[in-house]
C-alpha cells in the first residue's frame, strides 16, 4: 500500500528552483501494475526515487504499508529498500566486478543471511530467471538482456513488495524487451506490485494503470477512483 | 600505492634491523675483547667514556715504564702496552704490508687470543726487546701457504724476527683484523717504529668489582709519574659499550622515524586511491544503496578495503625486508643482524592504522553520497 500526499522535489539549479515533482498525491493499491509515462525531465524517475525511498520528498507525506516514511532515519529507510522494495534500472548497475551468482547475493549479504541460505535462494532466483548455466559469469560476458534478468533476480531476492524499475526496456532490443516485459509481468501476477516507467505508448498499454507525468504533476491517471 | 606503502614498512624494518644488528655487532666485538678490560689513552679528553680523542694533542706521552709501573697495583692483573704501526713483512719472495702490534704476552690474555700452532711470546722484562713474533692466520695463508711457519724467519721493515707462533682464527676484534697482524715484544716495536710512545695501555682489573679501584690506581700512579698531571683518558669497557648503546638506540629511532614518516605518506597515497576509487565507484554506492546498504555498512566496506590494501602493502613490505635482510645476511655474514620483533610490529601497526585513518575520509565520502545522484550519472 503507497499512499503519496502532495509531495514535492525542488532542485535548485543555479539560481532557478526546478520542481521535480508538484504535489504528487497518489494511491497505488498492492498488487497493482502501474505505467509511469511522460516526457523527459518530467519528473518520473524522482517520482520513482522518492517511492523506492532513495530520494526525500521537500513537502509531502509518504505513507508505505501505513508507515509515515518521511519521519524514518536513512538506517530505518535503508532497512525498509532492502526488504519491501526492488530497483530494476536502465542501465541495469550489475557490478562489474562480481559475477551473477554474487551480484544476485549482495542484498542477501546486507541482510545477514547465512551462506548456506544465500546458496540456495541465489540459485532458485537464477533458475526462475533462466540464467542457472550462466551464474558464474561476470556482466561483461552476458547480453543486455542477461543482464537485466540478473538485475531482475537481485531486486526480487529479498522478496519484496513492491518492483519499482526505471526504463526496464530502454537499454535492450525488442526481443530481449519483451522477455523481460513478460517476467516483470509474472512477477506481478504473483501480487508483486510493479511501477514501471516507460516511454514506450505500447508497453504502457499493457498496464492496468496508466499514469502521465507533466511538469512535475500528474496530469492524467486511469486508475483514480 | 602499494609499492609505497611497501617500501615504507620495508624501511622500517630493514633500518630497525640494521640498527639492531649494528648494536649486536658493537656488543659481540666487545664482548670478544675480554672481561673487566680498561683502555688508558695518552692525552686527557673532556667526556669521561666518551669516543677516544683521535686528534687530541697528547700532552705527555704514556711510556712503557708508566705500563710497568701499573703493575704493582693489587687491583690490576694483566696490563698489556700496545704500540701500533705498520710495515711491511717479507718471506722470501712473498711481501704484505701489515699492522705490526708491539705489546707484551699479557695482550694474549686481554684480547683473549689464542694459538693455533706454537705459542705466545715468551714472559719476560717487557723493555727487552726479542727477535721473535707471532703472526695471524690469513698472514701465515699469504706467506707460507700450508707449510708450518714456526721457527722460519721473517723480514719486518729492516729487521728479521722468528716467527713462535700463529693465532686461532677469531675473526674481527675491535674494527681490527687479528688474522692480518704480527704481534712483537713491545720494546722491539718501539725500537722498529723509533719511539718511546705507547699507543694505549689496556688493562684488566683483578676482578669486577675491582674496575673503579683499578681506574683510581691507574689515575693516581700516572699522575705520580707525570709531575701531577692528569694528562691520560680511561675508557671502561662498560661505559664505552653503553655509550655505544645509546647512539646506536637513538640512530635506530631516528631512522625508523623516517621510515615511519613514509608510511604516513603512504597512508596519505592510499587516502588518494580511495578517494578515486569512490569517484569511480560511484553508480556501485548507489546501486549498495538502493539495495538497501545501510551508510554505516557503505562506510565499513570502505574502511576495510583500505585496510586490505594497507595490509597487502604490508605484508609485500615484510617480505621485501625479509628478502633484502636475507641477501644482506648472505653478503656481510660477520654483521649480526636480527629482524627485532619490535619493528616488525610497528611497522605493520602504523601501516595498517595509516590506512585506516587515511580510509576514514573516502569512505565517509562514500557512505554520504547520494543515491539518486550516484545511480544517475553513468
Ligand atoms: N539531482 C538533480 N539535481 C538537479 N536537478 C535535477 C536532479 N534530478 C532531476 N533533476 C531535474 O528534475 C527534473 C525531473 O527529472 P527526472 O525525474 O529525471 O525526469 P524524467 O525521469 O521524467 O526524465 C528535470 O528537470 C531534471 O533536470
Ligand atoms: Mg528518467
Amino acid at each position: 500500500m503507497i499512499r503519496l500526499n502532495e509531495i514535492s522535489r525542488v532542485f535548485t539549479v543555479g539560481e532557478e528552483d526546478v520542481h521535480a515533482l508538484d504535489r504528487v498525491t497518489i494511491d497505488i493499491a498492492p498488487g497493482e501494475y502501474l505505467a509511469i509515462m511522460g516526457p523527459s525531465g518530467s519528473g518520473k524517475s524522482t517520482l520513482l526515487n522518492v517511492i523506492g525511498l532513495l530520494d526525500r520528498p521537500d513537502y509531502g507525506e509518504y505513507y508505505l504499508d501505513n508507515v509515515n516514511t518521511t519521519e524514518l532515519d536513512d538506517d530505518r529507510q535503508a532497512f525498509i529498500r532492502r526488504h519491501r522494495i526492488g530497483f530494476v534500472f536502465q542501465f541495469f548497475h550489475l557490478v562489474p566486478r562480481l559475477t551473477a551468482t554474487q551480484n544476485v547475493e549482495l542484498p542477501l549479504i546486507l541482510a545477514g543471511v547465512t551462506p548456506k541460505e544465500r546458496k540456495e535462494r541465489v540459485k532458485k532466483a537464477l533458475a526462475s530467471m533462466e540464467l542457472t548455466n550462466r551464474s558464474d559469469h561476470r556482466p561483461d560476458q552476458l547480453s543486455g538482456g542477461q543482464r537485466q534478468r540478473v538485475a531482475i533476480a537481485r531486486a526480487i531476492i529479498m522478496e519484496p513488495g513492491v518492483i519499482l524499475a526505471d526504463e526496464p526496456t530502454g537499454n535492450l532490443d525488442r526481443t530481449s524487451g519483451m522477455e523481460v516485459m513478460n517476467i516483470l509481468e509474472g512477477l506481478n501476477r504473483k501480487g508483486i506490485t510493479l511501477i514501471m516507467v516507460t516511454h514506450d505508448p505500447g508497453l504502457s498499454k499493457r498496464a492496468g494503470r496508466r499514469i502521465q507525468m507533466t511538469d512535475g504533476r500528474v496530469s492524467e491517471d486511469t486508475g483514480l477512483r | 600505492m602499494l609499492i609505497a606503502m611497501s617500501i615504507g614498512v620495508a624501511s622500517v624494518i630493514i633500518f630497525t634491523s640494521l640498527g639492531e644488528g649494528a648494536k649486536n655487532y658493537v656488543t659481540r666485538e666487545f664482548s670478544s675483547l675480554g672481561t673487566n678490560l680498561l683502555i688508558i689513552l695518552p692525552g686527557r679528553s673532556e667526556t669521561t667514556g666518551g669516543p677516544p680523542p683521535l686528534l687530541g694533542q697528547n700532552p705527555r706521552d704514556l711510556t712503557l715504564e708508566d705500563a710497568i709501573a701499573l703493575t704493582k697495583s693489587s687491583h690490576i692483573r694483566y696490563v698489556a702496552p700496545i704500540t701500533v704501526g705498520s710495515a711491511p713483512v717479507s718471506y722470501g719472495e712473498k711481501e704484505r704490508e701489515v699492522i705490526i702490534l708491539g705489546s707484551t704476552p699479557n695482550i694474549f690474555e686481554v684480547r683473549q687470543l689464542s694459538t693455533a700452532q706454537g705459542e705466545f711470546l715468551p714472559e719476560g722484562d717487557p723493555s727487552k726487546g726479542a727477535a721473535m713474533c707471532v703472526i695471524g692466520h690469513k698472514l701465515k695463508k699469504e706467506l707460507f701457504g700450508n707449510i708450518t711457519p714456526l721457527g722460519e724467519w721473517v723480514r719486518i721493515g729492516d729487521r728479521r724476527f722468528r716467527i713462535i707462533g700463529v693465532l686461532a682464527k677469531k675473526g674481527q676484534s675491535l674494527g681490527m683484523d687479528m688474522s692480518d697482524v704480527v704481534i712483537i715484544p713491545v720494546a722491539s716495536a718501539q725500537a722498529l717504529f723509533n719511539t718511546s710512545a705507547l699507543f694505549r695501555v689496556m688493562v684488566q682489573a683483578s676482578g669486577n668489582k675491582s674496575i673503579e679501584k683499578a681506574k683510581e690506581s691507574i689515575i693516581r700512579i700516572i699522575r705520580e709519574r707525570h709531575d701531577n698531571e692528569d694528562d691520560i683518558t680511561i675508557i671502561t669497557q662498560d661505559a664505552l659499550l653503553s655509550t655505544f648503546d645509546r647512539i646506536l638506540t637513538t640512530l635506530t629511532l631516528s631512522i625508523a622515524g623516517v621510515a615511519a614518516i613514509s608510511l604516513l605518506v603512504a597512508g596519505i597515497l592510499i587516502m588518494n586511491v580511495m578517494l578515486i576509487a569512490v569517484s569511480q565507484r560511484r553508480s556501485e554506492i548507489g546501486l549498495l544503496k538502493s539495495i538497501g546498504a545501510t551508510n554505516s555498512q557503505v562506510l565499513g566496506l570502505f574502511l576495510v578495503e583500505s585496510a586490505l590494501l594497507s595490509f597487502t602493502g604490508a605484508l609485500l613490505g615484510i617480505i621485501v625486508s625479509f628478502i633484502v635482510i636475507w641477501v644482506f645476511m648472505r653478503m656481510v655474514p660477520a654483521f649480526p643482524v636480527t629482524i627485532p620483533v619490535w619493528g616488525v610490529s610497528a611497522a605493520v601497526g602504523i601501516a595498517l592504522s595509516a590506512g585506516i585513518v587515511f580510509g576514514i575520509m573516502p569512505a565517509r565520502r562514500a557512505s554520504m553520497l547520494n543515491p539518486v545522484d550516484a545511480l544517475s550519472r553513468r
